[in-house]
């Protein structure tokens, strides 16, 4: 399999403060691809460099076989974003929403109805289609910024913490259409602070700590290497040992001393 | 600078978001430009003698038309286009497709000029309806271009602004201590021939001033070769000001 992101030695820094320090790593086609970590762990200023937002201090940074940074325009075209923050255009319907976005890449009008159509389908906002951005729920939101990074049938998809602030419901939605995107071959990079959502989805996983990776592995492969074996022994409140299965949360812990959720 | 025709869609995306507005503006816009003619063309008219022949409305709305779209494109590229970037992050959206931070910027700028042209054409509406200005394409088509290079310079200066306010209030300094003296100074309401030198050589470093001297000079049909310098006192500074409106928005944006 041929990598679609290959990053090395990369480096970003906000005057002077180091937010990605040196990290390196290769994306495969069709894989789905973690950056776990706490907030400010550097996540989203990876993701920012990647998709050509913001700009790399140094290292080699290659998408697509396109040098990011350089052929930034012909590395957006191929990409599909959801961010972390919602940035939906609340002037607008759900369906002009969509619409714009796909003029944004010289999408036809005709094809992207079409394509529109079946994207509200997808995610299931048929019938709000003509709602403005404001009578929506969050977590409608949230699915409405799934179907937009698809609208250019991108070749990656980047989602940055698609699921944190939703409820329990919400996010079990969102993760049977990350899940389906998965199913049908899609690539995609996926940064979050669960690990619970991490071990659902993603093949492979990079822990990120203050601006460094810190493991990389698939996520059972990373259990297993850190404690031997799949179950681990703790301790309850009053003291009685008893045993259950590791998690990303134990890697974590046993790495950095500290809780992915703080 | 790596600015593509996708500006064009930046100006769709605001124009799409504006349609809700349409009515209510067009009613806020149209009662402007009357509430002005009115008051002080017609009242403060009543006390004055002739204008160079003609009326004091008749001077005052001509100075009136692009002075009016000076204002409408500054305020929408300060407060509108921060507005859209800060509080709403459209350009965070828009920045995640092939437009890259050139075309969204300039995309705001043309947008802000848009509306300073049609605000300045209701102006000359309201002063045709009123009988006070003539009406002819050659005027109209004058007009327009005037207008668009107006808009265009004033959308770019205000956008300057806008790429260093760190909150609405930042825009005040430069309304009050730049926009209101070329309103007041740059000939709209008042000739500037009986000013004192001083005042003279600043209006002139005004490019509203320019614009003024040939929207009047095309009422009354007396536009010559003198007035290529009045352009060029106008299309320099654009230039210059679209420009660093790029560099410094763009500074503002990609971090
Ligand atoms: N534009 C910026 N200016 C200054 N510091 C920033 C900027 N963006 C991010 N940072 C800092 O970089 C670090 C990493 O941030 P981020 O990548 O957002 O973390 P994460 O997404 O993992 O929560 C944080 O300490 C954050 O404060
Ligand atoms: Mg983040």
């Amino acid at each position: 399999m041929s990598s679609i992101v290959a990053a090395k030695d990369l480096v970003k820094k906000f005057n002077g403060f180091t937010a990605v320090d040196g990290i390196s790593f290769e994306i495969k086609e069709g894989e789905c691809f973690g950056f776990l970590g706490p907030n400010g762990a550097g996540k989203t200023t990876t993701i920012r460099m990647i998709h050509c937002v913001s700009p790399k201090n140094s290292g080699e940074l290659r998408v697509a076989g396109l040098d990011a940074g350089v052929d930034n325009r012909d590395i957006k075209r191929l990409l599909g974003v959801i961010p972390q923050e919602l940035n939906l255009d609340e002037d607008l319907t759900t369906y002009e929403n969509l619409v714009l976005y796909a003029g944004f890449f010289d999408i036809p009008r005709p094809e992207a109805r079409e394509r529109i159509m079946e994207l509200l389908e997808f995610v299931e906002l048929k019938a709000k289609m003509k709602n403005r951005i404001t009578q929506l729920s969050t977590g409608m939101k949230r699915r409405l910024q799934i179907a937009r990074a698809l609208v250019n049938q991108p070749k990656l998809i980047i989602a940055d913490e698609p699921t944190t602030g939703l409820d329990p419901q919400a996010r079990h939605l969102i993760w049977q259409r990350l899940r389906e995107l998965k199913k049908r071959g899609t690539t995609m990079v996926l940064t979050t602070q669960y690990m619970e959502e991490a071990e659902q989805l993603c093949d492979e996983i990079v822990i990120m700590h203050q601006g460094k990776i810190i493991r990389q592995g698939a996520p059972d492969q990373l259990i297993r290497e850190e404690f031997g074996a799949e179950m681990i022994e703790v301790k309850d409140a009053k003291e009685r040992v008893f045993r259950r299965p590791a998690t990303l949360e134990d890697v974590f812990l046993k790495l950095t001393g500290r809780h992915l959720i703080e | 600078m790596n600015l593509s025709y996708r500006f064009y869609y930046v100006w769709r995306r605001n124009l799409a978001a504006y349609k809700r507005f349409v009515i209510p503006t067009l009613l806020i816009s149209l009662g402007e430009p009357f509430f002005y003619l009115i008051a002080m063309g017609i009242g403060l008219g009543a006390y004055m003698g002739l204008f160079g022949g003609q009326s004091y409305i008749h001077f005052l709305a001509s100075g009136l038309i692009v002075a009016s779209a000076m204002l409408t494109s500054t305020f929408e590229c300060l407060y509108d286009s921060y507005v859209r970037m800060v509080l709403e992050k459209i350009w965070d959206a828009l920045i995640a497709t092939p437009l890259l931070a050139e075309d969204i910027i300039a995309g705001d700028i043309v947008w802000g000029m848009f509306r300073g042209v049609i605000s300045g054409f209701l102006m000359y509406l309201v002063a045709a309806l009123l009988g006070v200005l003539p009406v002819s394409p050659s005027i109209v088509l004058t007009l327009f271009v005037l207008m668009v290079l107006i808009g265009i310079l004033f959308g770019s200066l205000a956008m300057i602004v806008t790429s260093f306010a760190p909150s609405f209030d930042f825009f005040n300094y430069y309304t009050e201590l730049v926009v209101s003296p070329i309103f007041f100074f740059s000939g709209v309401f008042f000739p500037l021939d009986k000013m004192p030198e001083w005042i003279k050589f600043i209006a002139n470093l005004f490019p509203l001033t320019h614009a003024v001297v040939i929207a009047r000079a095309t009422f009354d049909n007396q536009l010559n070769s003198g007035h290529w310098l009045n352009l060029l006192a106008i299309v320099a500074p654009m230039a210059v000001a679209f420009y660093l409106a790029l560099f410094f928005m763009k500074r503002r944006l990609i971090k």
